[in-house]
């Protein structure tokens, strides 16, 4: 949070990048740096996701122990009744301080509407797609940075649980790939993407963190077999996918570390390419390494403490349920290790002779 | 300029009509890292890896069951590895941040080394006497490095000694007098680092600690709660309630809203305990999940005053 002056400031050096005058609204800006309802601490995010969560969890025990959950009708008519008044309350006061209240209110709703429609013995399939539909109209509705996060994980859920339903297991190399190439999109593009308009702008932030926690599961999918009956046969689409984006990742970092000779461009992609060549077969290591090199690339911390946690989780994993004996992972990891200890050095006596220049 | 965040970028972007490229511009000065934090990046990834490939291969191969080898050349082994890391972590033109990642290395070699000798004397792999070991003599080591995340994995050693020591020796413990004594050794911690450390600990080291003691505390006092009476209860309680007294002052005064919510939220669970304790009929879960989002909303909308508070002292 900002005061008066801070804001004062900020506006001259904005003007001073542009060539030419710019317009501000200063009276919306102070206006909005008063209320500044998507940008709280990250402890207050968690508390009322927690908050809505655990409320959430205390009357699903209301429901089951008063025998609420036979009515079909009254269910879906409650739960339609506990969205909308989530999202209407998002709409007419923008306060961060509702949001416990709104969010539980919106996870209710879907329970009760995902009872309702199972009493009636609706498909699994339809289930899903009804809330994907609902998920998306909220979040053009109301962009609450709570709501939209929870909206994204719920469509994540509903698009998981299609494939589930429907043994097409294979799909989720799909699905990660189509994930892992927006979240790309989304981090590259972010000046395109908050100024197309205020309702992109205000989506961004609570976007970007679903999509990251929607890789990730289905990363988990790939990462750790045994969950899903997921063939091994069509692995390597995601692994392609996720790798060429890291090799896409590096190329653009060459301009801004400012590396110009082809010969230390190639042996830069070499290197890359032969250093997740070994994890083709588990997909889920490169995404970690994608969100996490995504993550530091723009400066999102969150981001990155997420890809540093899953991808020694992925590994670890990965070098469990690898086939081999002990002794044989031992020295694959021996000589991994002293690879990158070698990279260290190498390029440490690189960085240190460039300076001396 | 001061410090633009992106939340700033976003803000004004929307109430005025700067171009995708003029923010395009901002954010790379302003919020992206730049070829320095990059290049450090990449060092410290790669000496962690390789670190941590290393020590992960030395303890498989040492996990492998060696039965030709003779007892002699495996420990001797393990300590070469271990002699030599420790004095590669003298050496004197690698820089401090590195010393301490190579310092790591060797503490958890250490483990590897009593592992090798329980492997041998059959002692078991998960035996406390074990983690005893490896926590004692990693000590100096981690008091002369003042590096985090080492002092992130002796607690954790410390953790799991005190733990593995309840389940193996002490079995008559009960889960709240465990819980209590956890919550005791991270909360000192915690608290003398808070007190000596001075702000040279990084936060989320702290953090870490916090939120670990606070959930201990919580753990124990709702197990309390559903259990017989007993006296080991009521100290917990009673040292608790100081604490996290403790907690929100500190908080208040470094202005810090993590101890202002982890400290209210671990209350907020504690009174729905003591609520479903006194009666699990529907209508008490109404009344609990009804208590949550109220109490949670009123947390919030304090943090909120006193965050804006904070800006306007600044």
């Amino acid at each position: 949070m900002r005061n008066k002056e801070d804001i004062k400031e900020l506006l001259d050096y904005f003007q001073n990048t542009e060539d030419n005058p710019l317009k501000f609204d200063e009276e919306a800006i102070f206006s909005a740096y008063q209320k500044n309802s998507d940008n709280q601490s990250l402890p207050i995010k968690i508390l009322s996701v927690f908050g809505g969560v655990l409320a959430s969890l205390a009357f699903l025990g209301f429901l089951f122990i008063a025998g609420l959950y036979t009515s079909d009708l009254g269910l879906l008519v409650f739960g339609g009744i506990f969205i909308a008044v989530s999202i209407w309350i998002n709409k007419k006061y923008d306060r961060i301080i509702i949001d416990t209240v709104s969010v539980s209110s919106f996870i209710i709703g879907f329970i009760l509407i995902g009872f309702g429609l199972g009493q009636l013995k609706v498909n699994e399939d339809i289930i899903s797609i009804i809330f994907i539909i609902i998920a998306f109209s909220s979040l053009s509705i109301v962009q609450n940075y709570i709501l939209s996060f929870v909206s994204v994980l719920i469509i994540n859920g509903s698009i998981l649980t299609l494939i589930i339903s429907n043994n097409a297991y294979n799909l989720i190399h799909f699905h990660v790939s189509v994930l892992a190439l927006t979240i790309v999109l989304f981090f590259v593009k972010e000046a395109k993407i908050i100024t197309i308009n205020k309702t992109f702008s205000k989506l961004y932030n609570p976007i970007r963190i679903g999509l990251i926690f929607s890789l990730l599961s289905g990363l988990v999918f790939l990462g750790k077999r045994g969950i899903l009956p997921v063939s091994t046969d069509y692995i390597w689409i995601s692994s392609i996918i996720i790798i060429s984006s890291i090799v896409y990742l590096i190329s653009t970092l060459f301009n801004l570390l400012h590396i110009i000779e082809s010969k230390h461009k190639i042996s830069i992609y070499i290197f890359t390419l032969l250093t997740l060549l070994p994890t083709a077969l588990s997909p889920a290591i490169s995404g970690a390494i994608l969100i996490i090199l995504l993550s530091f690339m723009v400066n999102y911390k969150t981001g990155l403490a997420i890809g540093i946690i899953s991808f020694i989780y992925f590994i670890s994993q990965y070098y469990y349920d690898l086939n081999f004996t002990l002794l044989t992972k031992s020295i694959l990891l021996f000589l991994s290790g002293i690879l990158f200890i070698g990279l260290y050095l190498f390029t440490h006596k690189k960085l240190t002779s460039n300076e001396k220049v | 300029m001061k410090n633009i965040q992106r939340e700033d970028i976003q803000i004004i972007s929307r109430h005025s009509d700067l171009t995708e490229k003029g923010i395009d511009r901002v954010l790379k000065v302003n919020v992206y890292n730049n070829k320095e934090s990059w290049q450090k990046f990449f060092r410290l990834f790669n000496i962690s890896l390789g670190v941590g490939f290393t020590v992960a291969g030395i303890v498989f191969f040492f996990a492998y069951n060696w039965a030709d080898l003779h007892k002699f050349v495996k420990i001797g082994l393990t300590q070469g590895v271990l002699i030599a890391t420790t004095i590669a972590a003298l050496l004197p033109k690698i820089n401090d941040n590195i010393r301490n990642v190579i310092l790591t290395g060797a503490s958890v070699l250490v483990g590897v080394l009593f592992a090798v000798f329980g492997q041998i004397y059959q002692t078991g792999a998960n035996a406390y006497d074990f983690f005893l070991a490896w926590t004692v003599f990693v000590t100096i080591w981690v008091l002369v490095s003042k590096f985090s995340p080492l002092w992130l994995l002796y607690l954790v050693l410390i953790n799991t000694t005190f733990i593995l020591y309840s389940q193996q020796v002490a079995k008559d413990w009960s889960e709240v007098f465990i819980c209590f004594l956890l919550f005791i050794i991270n909360a000192a911690v915690l608290i003398s680092t808070i007190y000596f450390g001075k702000k040279k600990t990084p936060n989320w080291f702290l953090n870490t600690v916090a939120l670990a003691s606070a959930s201990y505390a919580t753990i124990g006092i709702v197990i309390g709660i559903f259990d017989k009476h007993q006296t080991t209860f009521a100290i917990l309680i009673l040292i608790t309630a100081p604490v996290f007294a403790l907690g929100i002052w500190h908080g208040l005064k470094t202005k810090s809203s993590f101890y202002l919510s982890v400290i209210p939220f671990s209350l907020i669970i504690i009174v729905s305990a003591l609520l479903i304790k006194i009666s699990d009929g529907e209508m008490m879960f109404l009344l609990v999940s009804l208590f949550i989002i109220g109490s949670a909303t009123l947390t919030i909308k304090n943090l909120i005053d006193f965050q804006k508070k904070w800006t306007n002292e600044k």
